[in-house]
C-alpha cells in the first residue's frame, strides 16, 4: 500500500521533470526568440518612419504581419507627438529651431489608424514634420505557453503581464509628404 | 522501485546544465541585438546632427553654391559628424583621427554628384617631393581621411555617331557633352521638361495648358528691412532705395551688406525667370531632337571602358533595372501631356535617371570601401551592407547623407552599419514640395500673412498670391561692421498654416503627385491661377539656382 502511493508519486515527480521542465525551458526560449523578431521589427518600424517622415498603411501593415509571424498577438501603442509651436492655432515657422517654446499636441493609435485608413477602403500616408517625434510600444495580449506553464506552477501572472515587450521612438528627422 | 525516479535525475543532470546554455547563449544573442539596435539609432542620430550642419551652414551661407564653399560646408558637416558621434557613442574625448577609423566611408550625395569622405593615401609627384620642406605637415604615402573628387551622375551613351556623357541630377536638369549624330561636338545643358510650347513669333510660353508670364518683383527682409530682390544663379541681389547715393544693388556677403557699383546695378522690372526657365526648356528640347539624343535608349548606355552596363539589382539580387534588357526610348515626349510624362515619377527618363544615379553610387562606393581595408587597423574585413530599396528611394530622391560605422565590438560580434538620413530643406535642389503657396504678399510687416502647401483645400487665389521656396522661411542672420552682435531674422515673416502644416486636416491627399493635383483642378478659374502660380514659382526657383554649366558672369549680365 505505502509503496504503491510512493510509486505513484514518483511517476508524477518523473513526469514533471522529464517533461514539464524541458517544456518551460523551451518555451521560455520561444518567447526570447520572438523578443528578438519583435524588438527587431519595432526598431526598425519606428526608424523608418523617423527618418522618411511618413506612416503609411502599408509600412503598418508589414510590421503587424511580421511581429504576428511569432505566433503570437500583440498590442501595439503608437503615438506621434505634433510639434505645434502656437496655442493660437497658426504656427509661425514649422521649424524646431525656433528660439522659443516648443508645444507637442499628441495623436495616440487610434488616431493615427484613423487618419491612414479611414475606412471607407482607402488608405492615406499620415505625412510627419522635422521636429515631431514617434514612438511604438508593443507587447503580448495572448498567454504564451511559458506563462501558462508558469502560471500553472506558480502563480505570477496576473491580468496585464507581458513577457515579450518592445518599444522605441525618437526624433522625425525628415518633411514627409503626403503623396 | 526507485528507477522512475533516477531517471528523472538523470535526466534532470543532463538537461539542467544544456538548458542554463541555452539560455545564458540567447540571453547574450538579446543583449548584443539591443545594442546593435541602440547604436543604430545613435548612428542615426548623428548622421542627422550631420546633415543639420550641412543644411545650417549651406542656407547661411550665400556662396554655398561654389565649390570651395560647398567643400568648406561638407568638411565642417563631416566635423560635427564625428563630434557628435564621440557624444552619442559616449566616447567624448577621443578626437576625431581616432573615430575616422571606424568610419570607412560618409557619403554626400548632392544636386548632380556625390562627395565621398573616406581614408585615402596622399600621393605627391616627385617634384613636390623634391620641394617639400623638412618640417612639412604631410608627407607622400600618407594615409590621410578627407573629401575625395566630386563624382557626377553621369553615363555614357554610344549609338551610331553619338557618342555622349549625360549628367543627371536630382531634377530633370540634364548636361550633355560628347558628338552628335552628325559627328559634331556638343557641350549642351537643360531641364527635360513635357508639354510645353513655345511660339517664337509672338514669344508666348505655355505649360500644361497655362500661360507663363512675367511676375511682380520678389520682396523679402533682410534685418528689419523690406527690399526687392532678384536671384540670379544662386546668389540673392537686393534693391536699396534709399541709399545716399541714389538706388543700389546689394547682396550678403558671409551676412554683410555688399553693395554694388552703379553700373552694376540690375534693372528694376519684372520678374521672368519662370518665363525663361519654361522658354529654354522648350528651346531645349528642339535643340536635343536636332542633336539625335531623343533616338537614345537605355541599352546605348555604357561604362567610360565602353562596355554594356551590368543591371541594377536590389539586396536580394532581383533586377530591378536592366539597362540592356528594358530596351526602350530614354527621352521619351511622346506621351504630351499624358500619364508618362517625363516628369511623373515612374517615366521612362525618370526610371533610367534613377538606375543612372544608383549605378554610379554604387560603383563607385563599393570601390571606396573595399580600398579602405588597406587602411583599416587590419583585424576586422570591411564589407559594403547592401543597401535596401527604402533608403535607395530616399538616397534618389533627395540631397542625403550616408554614413558607415564599423568595427566596434558589441558583444558576440562586431558592429557593421549604416544609416541613411536625408534633408529636403537645402539650396541644393527645388523639389516640387518645397514650394509654397503665400495667400497675399503684399500683407505689410505689421500683420502677417499666411503660406500654404499647394494642396491645400479652397485656397482661393488672387492677384497678390504668390509662390515662395520653402528656404525662405528659414532664420538667416545678419552682420555689420558698425554692430558686434549678429542679428538673427526671417526674410520672409509669413506664418505656416495650421490646418496644412501641423494639423494636416485641411488638405487635399490621394495624388500621385502635384501635377496630378493641378490637373485635376483645373476646370475651374481659380484652380488655373493657382497652377499658374505654382509652375512660375517652381520654374523661378529652379531657373536661379547656381549651376555649374553656366557662365556665371554672361549670365548675371543679362540682367543688368
Amino acid at each position: 500500500m505505502g509503496d504503491s502511493l510512493i510509486t505513484i508519486i514518483a511517476i508524477i515527480l518523473a513526469a514533471i521533470l522529464m517533461f514539464v521542465f524541458p517544456l518551460m525551458s523551451m518555451s521560455d526560449r520561444s518567447d526570447d526568440i520572438s523578443q528578438l523578431t519583435v524588438k527587431t521589427a519595432t526598431t526598425e518600424f519606428v526608424d523608418n518612419v523617423r527618418t522618411t517622415g511618413r506612416l503609411s498603411m502599408d509600412n503598418y501593415a508589414a510590421f503587424e504581419q511580421e511581429i504576428s509571424a511569432t505566433g503570437n498577438s500583440y498590442d501595439i501603442e503608437m503615438e506621434v507627438k505634433v510639434l505645434d509651436e502656437n496655442p493660437g492655432k497658426k504656427t509661425t515657422q514649422a521649424s524646431s529651431t525656433k528660439i522659443g517654446e516648443n508645444v507637442y499636441y499628441s495623436m495616440y493609435t487610434s488616431q493615427i489608424l484613423d487618419t491612414i485608413a479611414p475606412g471607407d477602403g482607402t488608405t492615406k500616408v499620415l505625412a510627419l514634420k522635422e521636429g515631431d517625434m514617434f514612438s511604438t510600444s508593443v507587447r503580448n495580449t495572448n498567454t504564451t505557453l511559458s506563462q501558462q506553464l508558469k502560471n500553472f506552477f506558480y502563480t505570477v501572472a496576473g491580468n496585464d503581464t507581458y513577457t515579450i515587450a518592445a518599444e522605441h521612438g525618437g526624433y522625425v528627422t525628415a518633411n514627409g509628404s503626403a503623396n | 522501485m526507485m528507477k522512475y525516479q533516477y531517471l528523472a535525475v538523470v535526466f534532470v543532470i543532463i538537461m539542467l546544465p544544456i538548458s542554463l546554455v541555452f539560455s545564458a547563449y540567447l540571453g547574450a544573442q538579446l543583449q548584443t541585438l539591443d545594442l546593435q539596435l541602440s547604436y543604430d539609432t545613435k548612428l542615426d542620430n548623428t548622421t542627422y546632427d550631420a546633415i543639420k550642419a550641412f543644411q545650417l551652414n549651406t542656407v547661411n551661407s550665400g556662396t554655398s553654391d561654389f565649390l570651395n564653399s560647398k567643400i568648406r560646408d561638407i568638411e565642417a558637416a563631416a566635423n560635427s559628424f564625428f563630434t557628435s558621434l564621440a557624444t552619442n557613442f559616449n566616447m567624448s574625448g577621443y578626437n576625431s583621427e581616432i573615430l575616422q577609423e571606424y568610419v570607412p566611408a560618409l557619403v554626400f550625395t548632392l544636386y548632380d554628384g556625390f562627395y565621398i569622405y573616406s581614408p585615402f593615401e596622399n600621393t605627391l609627384d616627385a617634384d613636390t617631393i623634391s620641394r617639400l620642406p623638412a618640417n612639412a605637415t604631410y608627407t607622400n604615402g600618407e594615409e590621410v581621411t578627407g573629401l575625395k573628387p566630386y563624382i557626377y551622375y553621369s553615363c555614357r551613351y554610344v549609338r551610331g555617331q553619338i557618342d555622349v556623357t549625360i549628367t543627371y541630377s536630382l531634377d530633370n536638369y540634364i548636361t550633355i557633352q560628347g558628338t552628335d549624330q552628325n559627328g559634331k561636338a556638343i557641350n549642351d545643358a537643360g531641364y527635360l521638361i513635357d508639354d510645353v510650347t513655345y511660339n517664337a513669333s509672338s514669344g508666348q510660353v505655355t505649360y500644361r495648358g497655362i500661360e507663363i508670364t512675367s511676375e511682380t518683383p520678389l520682396e523679402e527682409f533682410v534685418g528689419d528691412k523690406k527690399y526687392q530682390y532678384i536671384k540670379i544663379n544662386g546668389q540673392k541681389y537686393y534693391l536699396d532705395e534709399s541709399n545716399s547715393a541714389g538706388p543700389r544693388w546689394f547682396y550678403l556677403d558671409n551676412g554683410k551688406m555688399t553693395y554694388l557699383n552703379e553700373n552694376q546695378n540690375f534693372r528694376d522690372e519684372n520678374n521672368d525667370m519662370a518665363y525663361r526657365y519654361y522658354k529654354e526648356a522648350a528651346e531645349f528640347k528642339n535643340r536635343l531632337s536636332n542633336y539625335g539624343i531623343l533616338n537614345l535608349r537605355s541599352s546605348d548606355a555604357r561604362s567610360p571602358q565602353g562596355t554594356a552596363l551590368t543591371p541594377v539589382t536590389d539586396i536580394n539580387g532581383d533586377v530591378i533595372y536592366d539597362f540592356t534588357g528594358g530596351d526602350y526610348k530614354i527621352f521619351d515626349f511622346s506621351d504630351n501631356g499624358g500619364t508618362s510624362n517625363i516628369e511623373e515619377k515612374d517615366s521612362n527618363f525618370n526610371d533610367h535617371r534613377l538606375a543612372v544615379i544608383r549605378y554610379v553610387i554604387e560603383t563607385n562606393l563599393s570601390v571606396a570601401l573595399a580600398n579602405y581595408n588597406n587602411y583599416g587597423t587590419g583585424n576586422f574585413e570591411f564589407r559594403m551592407p547592401k543597401l535596401g530599396e527604402e533608403e535607395w528611394n530616399r538616397i534618389l530622391n533627395n540631397v542625403c547623407l550616408i554614413s558607415f560605422l564599423q568595427g566596434l565590438s558589441i558583444g558576440g560580434k562586431i558592429y557593421n552599419g549604416y544609416s541613411v538620413i536625408n534633408n529636403n530643406k537645402n539650396e541644393e535642389v527645388v523639389t516640387e514640395e518645397s514650394i509654397y503657396i503665400v495667400d497675399d504678399v503684399t500683407v505689410p510687416a505689421t500683420t502677417n500673412s499666411t503660406y500654404h502647401r499647394v494642396n491645400h483645400k479652397d485656397l482661393t487665389v488672387t492677384a497678390n498670391t504668390k509662390g515662395i521656396f520653402n528656404i525662405d522661411l528659414e532664420r538667416k542672420s545678419l552682420g555689420s561692421d558698425q554692430r558686434e552682435t549678429t542679428l538673427y531674422y526671417f526674410p520672409r515673416r509669413d506664418l505656416g498654416c495650421y490646418t496644412c502644416f501641423v494639423a494636416q486636416t485641411n488638405i487635399n491627399g490621394g495624388y500621385d503627385n502635384v501635377y496630378d493635383y493641378l490637373d485635376s483642378i483645373s476646370s475651374s478659374a481659380n484652380g488655373r491661377a493657382l497652377a499658374k502660380v505654382y509652375y512660375t514659382a517652381l520654374g523661378r526657383e529652379r531657373y536661379s539656382m547656381y549651376k555649374v554649366f553656366r557662365n556665371g558672369e554672361e549670365h548675371t549680365n543679362q540682367f543688368r
